[in-house]
């Protein structure tokens, strides 16, 4: 792999910043796809141009919130290996009953994408941390894309990505998709997380009060014997604790024992 | 030329077709008068009279079972407004159908007339809730818009309504809402009275009736969650201080209210957010309980949670909205909004 | 039989069990999550952000939010703004759309006529392609793509720097008046553009109640399509109406006029909305003011033009060229030497009058559903049609439009319009159904049949009544 990363830098020495040799978009041809990459992100946050520098599509961007609604879906190949990627609604949690989270949420639970991309504003990352860290809770599998990292430098604000990346278990690229930059990093870390060269250990939650995490740790004991495939089961459980409908039906049809992640142990 | 052909046309078609044209007018409006009319008459056929008196009547006793007081013929004709004769016919008619035993002149629910009546409150508890969340319909229509649905609303629907609702158990009173089994789980809370002076408390349930004393709580911003705080008991008189106010209540008003003693919320010195000048700085204590569904879940999700430091940025051209900045983020938020969100000023 | 029995019991002690823990953890579980949540961000990012060198001197965003949101200078700004981009749209416009004209209606479609006839194509069918089909789209296009290429990209530049949330936190306290949210007046002002594209940009508000209020009203901003009629009928008839030396600043009041009057009706039908029909839908209020960022000139030029020019012109186009195939079959189809647009129009025309207008109108309103830009096109088709007058236009079907203003005017004074007509087809235009693009993209925003029909019979029913009103005085005058 160190090998390849010196050959995509050879090649960029001749090419245009992002156009990457290895990168071959597909905008909506998304036949034979070897992996699904899911984008989540706040609204507002430059997800649909990261969407369009991956795909090559052009949805439409702008500095609204809450710009993309629905589903959109495009493909790209990236080291001979072809990625499927959704597009989800622009959301700032996934516990509510809005439909858009409803949508962002089931497609990251039940969807199973083997990587999801979640794009923060670098400028307001606390803001933003909500929604990653909600996502952690649900996958171990994520690229946390640093975008408008450019925006946060005109605020004077420097981020410490690697420490960021051990914080939070996982590879954090800086881009700026408006100008390109950052988006071979990006690519590289999906690729390295698809096939699983990068192993997460993703942050979970620490601080919630006692009550709830007992609460917690005994319903995930319970789902822990009943499915013992389930990696997720803290979030099952929390869920629950949430009353969500989808959830409870998918533990009483069995379906939920489908979702046989591949759990890392840590 | 042209002109005298034309109008001669225009004016014999005038002559032929203008009252008739007037006349499909006319149809027209009535028609459709006659459709909203006849729509809202078949909405109010539709609930069978029968129907809505047994469930009430079920209602009541159950009521009466669960406070321990015993049921009468007297107090079911009272609670339905219903003549002595007419409340006779429905007893027999809650007999016929096994739905309760006479004992005496006492009534008692059998476990069918039981799972009945739980049925029926579930379903106003859940009519309740949906409209307090999912809708902008004011606090004191809940009930009564609850009380014409409860009779509506199928199992399926009220179980669609539980799920879109994320299954709720309790309704914004604070009564618990029975499950799909019909089981029901009550909360031991205490009354207003038996509070001692100093302790600070949230509220657990409101009675809704009688209607003045519930609308007196709820203008004072007196909701199920609010924290509030027992300042003195004076001459039959308990003064409370509740959202930054003082407040008096008589011993009848606060025996409505019912509440838990809580200690971690620290209530002292709180103004609402909507005070803060413009560059003023303040640490969010808590959102008050006028603000839920969609709204309170808004406002969490970008970063309006207790213990944060929000500052006031900018005001509007007419004052209102004003603009928050949050965890790095511009937020508007329109005036009424902030009068719920409590917040504590710094020292420093 | 009896594992998938003790499975059942595992499952239901588990979703128990959850019940169980809600009852103690209480009603707001989901506050304690987020705050724990935030307070473990709150954690993370104080370890890794770190602010660089001193406080900026001079913070930009401040100071551009102090003057567009400033008590003196807040409005004017907007205004200029505002006015800036509808002045450059209008008189930008002309030119291209005039051209547009001379190359697609005044050559290619003769060109397309004579290559049919070289082709020997039957009378009928060369009518319903070229006649009908063809030129109701290029009508479409000539007039409807340049005023929108020119301000999708205005209004799509001022978007992308972080203005317009500005404008509705500026503007928001009149819309919480009317029960609607501040961020209406977007859409409202993307509906001047076009209101396919307004209903389509409700998107922003995200509370069910406040957005379907926002779909409803947004056929009330005078769009694109309607302003050359709004022109056009203003410099006829209310020009014609005063001396000379006014009748410029007359027909421009007019025009002004009208479209304030739909900014009027959309707050009245928002207010009226929300007494009534919307009264129980759920209702939240959040704005964002996302911080300023420069915007990219050229790359939003290209996607606003590729999203939202191109998609709306294409679903014009759509529904244009059947349109088209129907005006001119309308025309043609005789039955005892009457056209079927003669029948209808005889038929429907004591109706007209009694709301002011004559049955050319409604017959034209009706067939031009799919875009007010062939509105009067088809009207002076129909004109020329039912009167037999000779010498204007080249035949039954083929949409026009006459050089000159003097032309026009003689040839509407010569069928029996009057300064009434003029008012109220003016009136009518404002206040009719959407476009069937609009009521397309309504249907595909709300997926209700139901809102989608209110949508599109208020404003008509509306505009009915306001012309019958105006008639009726008019007529005791």
């Amino acid at each position: 792999m160190k090998a390849n990363m010196k050959d995509i830098n050879k090649n960029c020495e001749t090419c245009p910043a992002h156009n990457l040799s290895n990168l071959v978009k597909l905008g909506v041809d998304m036949t034979h796809f070897d992996f699904v990459v899911a984008l989540a992100g706040n609204p507002n946050v430059g997800k649909s141009t990261v969407f369009n520098s991956l795909t090559g599509l052009k949805q439409h961007t702008g500095n609204w919130p809450g710009k993309t609604v629905g589903r959109a879906e495009g493909a790209f190949q990236y080291n001979n290996k072809r990625y499927k990627i959704v597009d989800l609604p622009g959301t700032y949690s996934l516990l509510s009953t809005s439909v858009d989270e409803e949508i962002a949420r089931d497609f990251i639970l039940f969807g199973q994408p083997d990587v999801t991309v979640i794009v923060v504003d670098a400028s307001r990352l606390e803001r933003n941390l909500n929604l990653t860290l909600q996502v952690l809770e649900i996958t171990d599998r994520v690229v946390l894309c640093l975008n408008l990292i450019d925006e946060a430098e005109r605020h004077n604000l420097k981020i410490d990505d690697r420490l960021l990346s051990k914080e939070l278990g996982i590879p954090v690229v800086k881009c700026s998709a408006r100008q390109g930059l950052g988006i071979p990093d990006l690519l590289s870390s999906i690729h390295k997380v698809a096939t699983k060269e990068f192993i997460c250990k993703p942050y979970r939650m620490t601080n919630t009060s006692k009550k709830i995490s007992n609460a917690i740790d005994d319903i995930n004991k319970k789902l822990k014997e009943q499915f013992p495939n389930l990696a997720n089961t803290r979030w099952i459980a929390l869920r629950l604790l949430e009353g969500d409908q989808n959830i409870i039906d998918a533990i009483k049809s069995g379906e939920i024992g489908k979702l046989s992640f591949v759990e890392n142990e840590n | 030329m042209y002109k005298l052909k034309l109008s001669i046309r225009f004016i014999s078609a005038i002559e032929k077709k203008y009252k008739s044209m007037i006349y499909l007018l006319i149809t027209i409006i009535v028609l459709l008068i006659g459709i909203i009319i006849y729509s809202e008459f078949t909405k109010k056929q539709k609930i069978n009279n029968q129907k809505i008196l047994i469930e009430d009547s079920l209602k009541h006793i159950y009521d009466c079972e669960h406070r321990n007081t015993d049921c009468t013929n007297f107090s079911l004709s009272g609670s339905l407004s219903l003549s002595k004769e007419k409340t006779s016919k429905i007893i027999d008619l809650l007999i016929e159908k096994k739905l309760i035993n006479v004992i005496g002149n006492k009534f008692r629910l059998t476990s069918e007339g039981k799972n009945y009546a739980l049925q029926v409150i579930r379903i106003h508890r859940l009519w309740e809730k949906y409209l307090a969340e999912k809708t902008s319909v004011g606090e004191n229509e809940w009930h009564t818009i609850a009380e014409i649905e409860e009779h509506n609303t199928s199992i399926e629907k009220a179980n669609k309504l539980a799920a879109q609702l994320g299954n709720p158990f309790l309704d914004p009173h604070g009564d618990p809402i029975p499950n799909e089994n019909g089981e029901i789980i009550y909360n031991e809370t205490l009354t207003l009275n038996q509070v001692k002076i100093n302790s600070i408390v949230k509220v657990e349930h409101i009675e809704d009736e009688p209607k003045e004393t519930y609308k007196k709580l709820f203008n004072n911003g007196i909701y199920i969650g609010t924290i509030l705080k027992v300042k003195n008991v004076l001459n039959e008189k308990i003064i409370i201080e509740v959202n930054g106010k003082e407040l008096s209540l008589s011993i009848s008003e606060a025996d409505n209210i019912n509440v838990s003693i809580v200690s971690e919320v620290n209530y002292e010195n709180v103004i609402p957010l909507s005070s803060l000048k413009i560059d003023e700085s303040a640490v969010i204590s808590f959102l008050s309980n006028g603000i839920r569904g969609q709204q309170r879940r808004r406002l969490l999700d970008l970063g309006i949670v207790p213990n944060t430091i929000i500052t006031a940025r900018m005001k509007s051209l007419n004052d209102d909205p004003t603009a928050y900045e949050v965890r790095g983020t511009l937020i508007a938020l329109r005036k009424n909004q902030s009068d719920l969100i409590f917040v504590k000023k710094n020292e420093s | 039989m009896l594992k998938t029995k003790i499975d059942m019991d595992k499952k239901e002690e588990i979703l128990k069990l959850a019940n169980k823990y809600r009852w103690e953890l209480g009603e707001n579980l989901h506050d304690s999550i987020l705050e724990s949540i935030y307070s473990d961000a709150s954690n993370i990012t104080n370890k890794v952000v770190s602010k660089i060198g001193e406080k900026p001197k001079f913070d930009w965003d401040r100071l551009i939010d102090k003057l567009v949101t400033g008590k003196l200078t807040g409005f004017p700004i907007m205004f200029l703004l505002l006015a800036l981009v509808f002045w450059l749209t209008i008189s930008g416009a002309n030119y291209p759309s005039q051209f547009l004209s001379w190359i697609l209606i005044d050559n290619v479609h003769h060109y397309l006529k004579m290559f049919s006839q070289f082709l020997s194509f039957p009378n009928w069918l060369s009518g319903l392609l070229i006649d009908g089909a063809y030129l109701a789209t290029a009508w479409v296009v000539s007039v409807m793509l340049p005023p929108m290429a020119i301000f999708f990209p205005l209004f799509t530049l001022l978007e992308d720097f972080g203005y317009l949330p500005r404008v509705a936190f500026n503007l928001d306290f009149l819309y919480k008046k009317v029960g609607a949210h501040g961020k209406q007046a977007l859409t409202m002002s993307m509906g001047f553009g076009c209101n396919a594209a307004g209903v389509v940009a409700t998107r922003i508000i995200d509370s069910p109640r406040e957005r379907l209020i926002a779909i409803i009203t947004n056929n009330f901003s005078l769009c694109n399509g309607r302003w050359p009629t709004q022109i056009l009928i203003a410099t006829i008839f209310i020009g014609g109406a005063v001396p000379n030396y006014l009748a410029g600043i007359a027909s421009s009041a007019a025009v002004v006029f009208i479209a304030l009057l739909g900014v009027s009706f959309s707050f009245i039908v928002s207010l009226f909305l929300s007494k009534t029909l919307l009264k129980g839908e759920v209702s939240s209020f959040s704005l964002e003011l996302p911080p300023y960022r420069p915007p990219r000139i050229l790359q939003t030029i290209y996607t606003s033009l590729i999203d939202r020019t191109l998609i709306v012109l294409w679903r014009a186009v759509v529904f244009a060229a059947p349109a088209g195939i129907i005006i001119w079959l309308v025309a043609n189809i005789s039955i005892n030497n009457i056209s079927l647009a003669e029948y209808f129009i005889n038929w429907v025309n004591p109706f007209g009058l009694l709301i002011g207008l004559n049955g050319v109108i409604i017959l034209a309103y009706v067939i031009a559903i799919p875009a007010n830009e062939i509105v009067i096109p088809t009207i002076l088709m129909l004109t020329v049609l039912t009167n037999n007058i000779t010498g204007f236009g080249s035949g039954a079907g083929v949409m026009f439009e006459l050089d000159s203003v003097q032309q026009t005017e003689y040839l509407l004074r010569n069928s029996g319009w009057s300064l009434l007509t003029g008012i109220n087809l003016m009136l009518f235009s404002l206040l009719h159904n959407p476009c069937s693009t609009t009521i397309f993209s309504i249907y595909k925003e709300t997926k209700s049949v139901k809102w989608t029909l209110i949508s599109t019979f208020l404003p008509i029913v509306l505009g009915i009544l306001i012309c019958f009103l105006v008639a009726s005085v008019w007529n005791m005058i």
